[in-house]
C-alpha cells in the first residue's frame, strides 16, 4: 500500500531514503569519490554522496546511495578492494532486504593492474588475473608474474 | 594439485611454475628422472621440440636440445628473438599460435615474467618454462632437487645457504620456496642491495618459514649442508655503477671452506665468473658440473612425461 508524498517529503527521501537501490556505508574516509568513479554512472541513476561523515567505527566515513541499482559481483569486488570495511545494503520498497560486507571472489579478473613493469600482462593485450592468497590483511598474487602484492598497494584497472 | 599415480598423469600438462606442483608431483618427477639415468630408448622419435629462446641462454637451451636428441627427437627454434618476427612487432600470442603447428612440445625463455604462463594458455601443445624474467625456472629447480636428492639421499630437513644475488636470480626464487616446502632450513647471504625481494620474504613468512638473512657474503655460514652460490648478474642491473659496487663481494675457494670439518655440497647454476674458485673443481663436495649432467636427465624425463611417451 502506498500513499502520496508531499514535495518536502520527496526531497528528504531523495537524500535520506531510497525506494529501490543500494546504500554503500562505512566506506573508509576518502575513498567515496574513488568508489563512485570505478562504479561508473548511468543516466537514470540518482546518487547521493556523503563525504567525511562522522563515524563511531571509523572516525570518518564516506557514504553513497545509488538509486535503482543493485551491484554486480565485479562491482562488489571493486568496493572490497578499495574499502573492505564497507557495508552494502540492498533496498527495495524503502526496506533493507539484505545487508552485507563486500566479499572478494577467489579470482579477480580484469580488476587490478599488475604493479610489476616486467609482467607480461603489462606488455600483451590480456586481462589481468589475480588470486586472493590472504583475505585479512588482503594479499593477492598475479597469475602471470606470480608476484604477491598487499592490499594497500593495489592499483585498480 | 594431486598425487600422480602413473606417468600418463603428466601427459599434455604444462610446466610453468614450481608453485603448480605438489610435493608428490615433484617427488614423482624425480623418481622418473632416476629411471632415465641410463635409458637409451628413442622414446621421442619423430617428435619435435620448439626451443623458443627470446632471451639468450647457453646451458638451458643446449640441455633441452641434448635431451631431445638423446630421446631420438628433433629440435627447432631460435636463440635470439632479434632474428624472428618478434623483431617485426609480432606479439607473443601470435608467435605461439604459429609455432605450435610445427612441434609437439614448446620450451620458452623470455625476459618478461609470466610469458610462459601466457604461452601455456595459448598453446594446445605442452609448454615448459625455460625461465621467465626474475620469476621462475622450474627445470633448473627440478635438476637442483634431483642433484640434492642424489647426493644427500633426501631433500627434507637439509640446511641450505644461498649466496650472492638473491634479488634478481630466478633460479634462487624458484628453488627457495620449494625447499621451504620440504622443511629445509634456509640461510640467505647477500649484499644488502641484493637481498631476496620483500614479496618473497613475505611469502615465506606466510607459509610459516623463517629464513635467516646475513648481509656479509664474505663470511660463510657454518651450520649448513649445502652452499648454493649464484653469479652476480650484470645484465639484470638497471644501474651499472651498482653492479660494480657489488660484483666481487664474495668468492668461495678451498681456503674459505677450511671452516668446515666436513664436506659441504657446493652448487651453482652456472655460468660462474669468479664466485667459485677453479681450485674447487676437484673438491669432493663440488656439484655444479653434476648439476649440468643431471639437467639433461631431468629434462629427458620431463619431455617424455609431458609429451606422453614414457
Amino acid at each position: 500500500m502506498t500513499r502520496e508524498l508531499s514535495d518536502v517529503e520527496m526531497r528528504t527521501i531523495k537524500v535520506s531514503a531510497l525506494e529501490r537501490g543500494t546504500v554503500i556505508d562505512h566506506l573508509r574516509g576518502g575513498t567515496g569519490l574513488r568508489v563512485l568513479s570505478v562504479l561508473g554512472l548511468k543516466e537514470d541513476e540518482a546518487i547521493a554522496l556523503g563525504l567525511n561523515l562522522e563515524s563511531k567505527k571509523l572516525g570518518t566515513k564516506d557514504l553513497i546511495k545509488i538509486e535503482n541499482r543493485e551491484l554486480s559481483q565485479e562491482e562488489v569486488n571493486k568496493i572490497a578492494l578499495l574499502s573492505p570495511e564497507a557495508t552494502l545494503s540492498i533496498i527495495r520498497d524503502y526496506k533493507v532486504i539484505a545487508k552485507f560486507q563486500p566479499e572478494l571472489s577467489e579470482v579477480l579478473i580484469g580488476l587490478i593492474r599488475c604493479s610489476n613493469p616486467s609482467c607480461i600482462g603489462n606488455h600483451e593485450p590480456i586481462r589481468s588475473e589475480f588470486r586472493v592468497v590472504h583475505r585479512r590483511p588482503l594479499r593477492v598474487r598475479c597469475r602471470y608474474c606470480e608476484r604477491a602484492t598487499n592490499g594497500e598497494r593495489l592499483e585498480l584497472c | 594439485m594431486s598425487k600422480p599415480a602413473t606417468d600418463q598423469y603428466f601427459q599434455g600438462k604444462d610446466l610453468v611454475s614450481m608453485r603448480d606442483l605438489s610435493r608428490d608431483e615433484i617427488l614423482y618427477i624425480l623418481e622418473v628422472a632416476q629411471r632415465f639415468e641410463n635409458d637409451k630408448q628413442p622414446r621421442l622419435a619423430g617428435k619435435i621440440l620448439a626451443n623458443l629462446f627470446f632471451e639468450p641462454s647457453t646451458r638451458t637451451r643446449l640441455s633441452f636440445h641434448a635431451a631431445m636428441a638423446r630421446l631420438g627427437g628433433t629440435t627447432l627454434g631460435f636463440a635470439d628473438a632479434a632474428i624472428t618476427s618478434v623483431s617485426k612487432g609480432e606479439s607473443l600470442v601470435d608467435t605461439i599460435r604459429v609455432v605450435e603447428n610445427y612441434c609437439d612440445i614448446i620450451v620458452i625463455r623470455h625476459k618478461l615474467e609470466g610469458a610462459a604462463r601466457l604461452a601455456a594458455e595459448i598453446s594446445q601443445r605442452p609448454v615448459i618454462n625455460g625461465g621467465d624474467g626474475a620469476n621462475q625456472h622450474p627445470t633448473q629447480t627440478l635438476l637442483d632437487l634431483y642433484t640434492i636428492q642424489k647426493l644427500h639421499g633426501r631433500i627434507e630437513g637439509l640446511r641450505v645457504a644461498f649466496l650472492g644475488d638473491l634479488r634478481y636470480s630466478r633460479t634462487v626464487h624458484s628453488l627457495i620456496e620449494t625447499l621451504a616446502r620440504f622443511g629445509c632450513d634456509l640461510v640467505l647471504v647477500s649484499p644488502p642491495q641484493l637481498r631476496l625481494p620483500t614479496d618473497l620474504l613475505d611469502d615465506m613468512a606466510n607459509i610459516g618459514v623463517r629464513c635467516r638473512e646475513e648481509f656479509d657474503p664474505s663470511i660463510l655460514p657454518e651450520d649448513v649442508d649445502i652452499l648454493y652460490t649464484t653469479r652476480i648478474q650484470k645484465e639484470r642491473f638497471p644501474d651499472q655503477l651498482e653492479y660494480e659496487r657489488v660484483k666481487s663481494t664474495y668468492r668461495v675457494d678451498r681456503r674459505a671452506l677450511e671452516i668446515y670439518d666436513r664436506t659441504v655440497t657446493i652448487m651453482h647454476p652456472l655460468p660462474r665468473v669468479n664466485e667459485i674458485a677453479m681450485d674447487l673443481d676437484d673438491y669432493a663436495g663440488s656439484a655444479y658440473f653434476k648439476q649440468v649432467e643431471n639437467g639433461v636427465t631431468v629434462r629427458k624425463a620431463l619431455l617424455t612425461l609431458l609429451v606422453g611417451a614414457s
